[in-house]
């Protein structure tokens, strides 16, 4: 019996040892230490034994049955170090799974970029209908009647008003600025908001030029609002929107609803100003006009322009979303492709 | 507009080192946007004056000639040439190997090289004009067909070898100003002002402006201004004994480096002065007309044939110019008429310099679709006192170019003179309002220059004087003065200062924020792309949609014909975008959250402003191929809308017409608590999907007005506390008759249990027919302690008598 136990033991080791898998191990388990198992039937044998030898070989069988079990649990731990849940080592290039797949549209999300800039200087949103009147598009703006400068924004009339004038002439806004007379007539001054949307131009397309597109103006009305500081308001924005510091500058330019009028210009990003072929070998680009409301602007807006002014600004979007993809064509925009929309998430 | 740099310093003493690049950088700073600056020396870079020692006949060509010309390079060079004008001793302009010209005059220019042309080695080439692009300065004769250049008669002392810029003296800078900036600065399209302005910049001195007085003792000529609003001075001249020839080279290379066609001297004059002074000036032939000048408007239907050969029907909103007789001679400030301007016979002429009230002409202008140099510059508006400084200058060319013409009448009209302003402006305004520190003598050196006049005070205020040239709308107010001192003080020297701000208000606008929640939820958490539509709309797609065009607005140019409608729904657009997509894709989700528009009368503003109804609308397309899975998908994103969204709750419910476009079996309202219709969604129909070209099987739409959701000021669930003892999660599959809904099982089921949840309907072999089988899951508890399996039993049996006894419901 003795004999029987060392050869359960070595055995016992050996196999625990060398068993493959844990399931092997649990029926190796069972074989020498289960209900049926060879360790057990000799403790069960222990009781025909004197009391001398039941006692020795008792110990022995426990002896044995510890170290046993010692290395069954040895044996599962390795088992567990070296286990996998695949049996094979699977492909790992194949790509993960992907999750359902939207996104905002590119200038939706420049629009958000700018107006959580503008919201944290405290910017109020502003929409305007995209409908409008003469009025509002023209006439308060200090356009005087056939100016050369409505030329310069052909307008979609709506029919049956467009041989009426003012108020009654009706259009698809051809630019933002008529808002900013809205919400100072509504609003008051001092006021500080933007007022982004789709304007409306009826020209011949191409790949630089859409009939549809979308501004961003901002405007503040203070008392006396200073030029040096519309130029820090720009070069914040830009900074806001980039990430990084952007040199600007600003230079004459001529709009009928601005005095003085400015064109904004950043250093081109390409070329760190040096002059490359996006910015025409000129080191800058021009991003924005902007300037100061010109006083019949304010008038019409209520405002007394010997109280009042301001500076604006009117930021394109498509031509802004344009530089930062490198997107050679502005008619993707609307274009409603997919293939196109999805490539901004 | 083009601006010739060598013109502009013949007004002005202006640094001599100026560089292309400087110019425009400092032109576009402060005062307009320069396009290009080209120099005209480039065009025939490389290219010398030839003189032809011999010309022989081609030994293989007819048309063609061999001939050797002397570079100055000590041998001369052999060319081939198909020139028809080639004789011995000719001045002729050669390019040499190496140099790029224009083959022909078509194309892009190609290099030259050293090749034979039919047998015999060519060493360059003899140019025709437009082989350098110099057809505009050198126009070929009518009668000659391969016509190079001559320049025996014109430059007789010309070496062999030595550039042919040089000998031309095409060595310019020429300003492509950008025209859209120069909308409000009418002095500015002359050379004159633009020297001004130059001056201004770059520290420099104005010349006076050269012109003669008019010549004393010549008779009265009649000039009557019959519309005093629109014509504020006409002066007529009449020249007898006029010489009609080519004008001087020298002119005629500053018309052309400037865009514009060398004609005849006399034509060349008026564009000359015009050029000079801004002021367009014109010519008539004076046998054509009688007894003076009469400037009024035109009667209905009068017909006039003006000198580029078009044909127009006038109306009393045109203003003419006819003669004595009453016939018409030209289209005020916009072009001469066909037969009496100047003519090859002519020998006497009327000269035209006058003044027109810019936005009549403008009026006509843009009628007629005519644009000329002349108005052009009229509908900037132009001082009248301009008129001087043509006539002044045309008298000097006159005398200059056609010594053997004479004067013999001259008449003016005056109306009115172009007042002069004074705007008193403060220091402390211009201060403040710049943010740089600026003195009277910053204000005065900056203003000067320009031409204002300034008086001051010694305090606080300046008193300018706006000099005629600029007081025709462009600087009216002080604010304009202000942008002129800061202009010339240089924006790019403005230190960046911190606005002084009270953050008097929070900013919350809930119904933006609860937009963009919107927006975001589809495309971040509902997995949609957001596209962007015109806002005009394709008719078929109208139809598709069934939106009712009697409420729709039309556009009076529409972009194309058949998309005249502004959207009245996104349906519509949305489709069209689907379709589109479905080219290249099986499934996919997508919206767009703009403004549809229908008739009404809003005013947003002010009373007397009526505008249509405009309201902001989400529609949503989602496309696949199971049709009632695609239905409840796009219920399911809806139904998770409003909370994502931020805004109040809404239902389901079929209520009302079903949507045209939708299929009978599909549809559903959304609601809110009122049971106001705030939008819908449904499949799309079979007949509109077949009609709208869709290549997918199907497509579930939905629409919602976002103006009539009411933002919450925070999400608006309350907290639930959390179960003390675990819920088991249980389900069950019942059969009960078709016509049994979900929502009467959940409504029955409710509150018994917890989180009773749809699973799935079966119908098949194992269930009669006229059932279904419907399979739901749900939780159940307690708290008072952890539910037994008997408990649990209990409850479950609980459920199915409700569901037995409500619903006649069966245990599958």
């Amino acid at each position: 019996m003795r004999d029987q136990l060392s050869e359960i033991r070595e055995k016992g080791l050996e196999a625990f040892a060398t068993a493959e898998t844990s399931e092997k191990l649990e029926s190796l388990r069972q074989q020498y230490l289960g209900k049926k198992g060879v360790l057990t039937e000799i403790l069960k044998g222990l009781g025909k034994l004197s009391h001398d030898e039941r006692r020795q070989l008792g110990q022995l069988a426990n002896e044995i049955k510890r170290l046993l079990l010692q290395a069954i649990e040895e044996r599962k731990e390795e088992l567990l170090d070296k286990a996998s849940f695949l049996e094979l080592q699977p492909d790992l290039t194949i790509p993960g799974i992907g999750i359902a797949g939207g996104g905002l549209h590119p200038i939706t999300q420049m629009c958000y970029d700018l107006n959580d800039a503008f919201r944290s200087l405290n910017f109020e949103i502003f929409s305007e209908d995209e409908i409008t009147s003469e009025l509002y598009a023209f006439d308060y703006l200090n356009f005087p009647p056939d100016h050369p400068a409505r030329d310069t924004m052909d307008t979609y009339w709506l029919k049956g008003t467009e041989d009426k004038r003012g108020a009654k002439r009706l259009c698809l806004r051809p630019h933002l600025t008529g808002a900013s007379v809205r919400y100072l007539q509504q609003h008051g001054a001092p006021a500080r908001f933007v007022y982004p949307g789709t304007v409306f131009r009826n020209e011949s397309t191409d790949a630089r030029h859409e009939r549809a597109f979308y501004q961003y103006e901002a405007l503040i009305v203070d008392r006396d609002f200073s030029f040096s500081s519309g130029l820090l308001l720009v070069r914040t924005i830009l900074e806001k929107v980039f990430g990084h510091d952007v040199p600007v500058r600003m230079r004459a330019g001529f709009f009928p609803f601005v005095e003085p009028g400015f064109e904004i210009d950043m250093q081109c990003s390409v070329c760190d100003g040096e002059g490359c072929h996006v910015c025409q070998d000129v080191g800058w680009i021009e991003v924005m006009p902007g300037g100061a409301p010109h006083p019949n602007v304010l008038r019409a807006a209520g405002l007394d322009p010997d109280i009042w002014s301001g500076f604006y600004i009117n930021i394109g979007l498509d031509r802004l979303v344009m530089m930062r993809y490198e997107i050679d064509d502005v008619r993707l925009f609307r274009s409603a492709d997919l293939r196109f929309l999805e490539q901004f998430k | 507009m083009k601006a010739s740099l060598n013109w502009i310093r013949t007004y002005a003493d202006l640094p001599q080192d100026i560089t292309a690049e400087q110019l425009a950088h400092d032109l576009t700073m402060q005062t307009v946007e320069v396009e290009e600056i080209t120099n005209p020396a480039d065009l025939v870079e490389g290219v010398v004056i030839g003189r032809v020692v011999t010309v022989r006949q081609h030994p293989q060509a007819d048309r063609l000639v061999v001939c050797d010309v002397d570079i100055g390079q000590g041998t001369t060079s052999q060319i081939v040439c198909g020139g028809s004008n080639l004789y011995e001793n000719e001045i002729v302009v050669v390019a040499p190997p190496g140099v790029k010209v224009r083959w022909h005059g078509e194309g892009e220019r190609v290099e030259l090289s050293a090749a034979k042309v039919r047998g015999v080695v060519s060493y360059g080439m003899i140019c025709a004009a437009g082989e350098l692009d110099l057809e505009g300065l050198f126009p070929p004769s009518e009668d000659e067909e391969a016509e190079i250049v001559d320049l025996t008669e014109l430059f007789p002392d010309a070496i062999p070898g030595q550039p042919v810029a040089d000998v031309l003296g095409l060595d310019d800078l020429i300003i492509d100003i950008n025209n859209k900036s120069l909308t409000n600065r009418p002095d500015l399209w002359g050379h004159y002002g633009l020297a001004r302005e130059l001056c201004a910049i770059y520290g420099g001195t104005l010349h006076p402006f050269p012109s003669i007085e008019i010549p004393e003792g010549t008779s009265d000529y009649s000039v009557e201004i019959v519309d005093e609003d629109r014509c504020f001075r006409y002066d007529a001249v009449v020249f007898e004994g006029i010489e009609l020839r080519d004008a001087p080279f020298s002119m005629r290379k500053l018309i052309w480096s400037v865009g514009m066609r060398p004609i005849n001297v006399i034509v060349d004059i008026t564009n000359y002065v015009m050029l000079a002074t801004g002021q367009p000036t014109h010519a008539f032939d004076e046998s054509h007309v009688s007894n003076g000048i009469r400037v009024r408007t035109a009667h209905e239907g009068e017909q006039l044939e003006l000198l580029d050969g078009r044909h127009l029907t006038l109306s009393p909103t045109d203003l003419l110019i006819c003669d004595g007789a009453d016939k018409a001679i030209g289209l005020a400030g916009i072009m001469g008429g066909a037969h009496d301007s100047i003519l090859p016979e002519t020998k006497d002429i009327v000269l035209e310099v006058a003044n027109f009230e810019a936005i009549s002409l403008r009026r006509t202008a843009s009628r007629h679709h005519l644009r000329t140099e002349a108005s052009i510059r009229f509908e900037k508006a132009i001082n009248t006192q301009r008129c001087d400084l043509a006539l002044g200058l045309t008298y000097q060319l006159m005398a200059e170019l056609q010594p053997t013409a004479r004067i013999v009448a001259a008449g003016t009209h005056r109306v009115r003179e172009t007042e002069a302003i004074e705007i008193p402006v403060s220091l402390h305004f211009l201060n403040v309002r710049s943010g740089h520190t600026i003195t009277a003598d910053d204000a005065i050196n900056a203003l000067e220059p320009l031409g204002f006049d300034v008086t001051y005070d010694g305090d606080d205020t300046l008193n300018v004087s706006v000099p005629s040239w600029r007081a025709t709308g462009d600087v009216d107010i002080k604010d304009d003065i202000l942008e002129e001192v800061c202009r010339m003080i240089g924006y790019e020297n403005f230190e960046y200062k911190p606005p002084v701000i009270t953050l008097d208000k929070p900013i919350r606008q809930l119904a933006k924020e609860s937009e963009r929640a919107i927006r975001e939820f589809l495309a971040f958490r509902a997995g949609l792309q957001e596209i962007y539509t015109y806002p005009w709309v394709s008719d078929a797609f109208i139809n598709i949609a069934g939106d009712h065009t009697d409420t729709l607005i039309k556009l009076a140019s529409p972009p194309s014909p058949d998309r005249s409608y502004l959207r009245g729904s996104l349906i519509a657009n949305v489709l069209e975008a689907s379709v589109l997509n479905s080219r290249y894709y099986e499934t996919f989700g997508l919206f767009e959250l703009t403004q549809v528009f229908s008739q009404g009368a809003v005013s947003p503003s002010i009373e007397e402003e009526k505008l249509p109804r405009q309201e902001r609308h989400l529609a949503i397309a989602l496309a696949g191929v199971l049709p009632f899975l695609l239905f409840r998908r796009l219920k399911g994103i809806l139904a998770q809308l409003p909370r994502f969204g931020r805004f109040e709750g809404w239902e389901f419910k079929q209520s009302g017409d079903k949507m045209p476009w939708a299929d009978r079996n599909a549809w559903l309202k959304i609601v809110n608590d009122e049971g106001d219709e705030l939008g819908s969604l449904g499949l799309l129909s079979p007949k509109a999907t077949e009609e709208s070209g869709l290549r997918i099987p199907c497509l579930a739409l939905a629409e919602i007005n976002i103006e009539k959701l009411v933002p919450l000021q925070s999400r608006d669930n309350l907290y639930r506390r959390l179960p003390q003892f675990p819920l088991v999660e249980q389900d069950l599959s019942i059969v009960i008759d078709e016509d049994v809904s979900w929502a009467q099982i959940y409504e029955a089921v409710a509150n018994l249990v917890h989180d009773a949840k749809f699973v799935e309907e079966y119908r098949g072999e194992q269930v009669p027919k006229g059932k279904k089988s419907l399979m739901f899951s749900f939780r159940l508890g307690s708290d008072t302690g952890t539910l037994t399996a008997e408990e649990i039993e209990k409850l479950r049996n609980r459920l199915i008598k409700k569901l037995r006894y409500t619903l006649g419901a069966e245990m599958r």
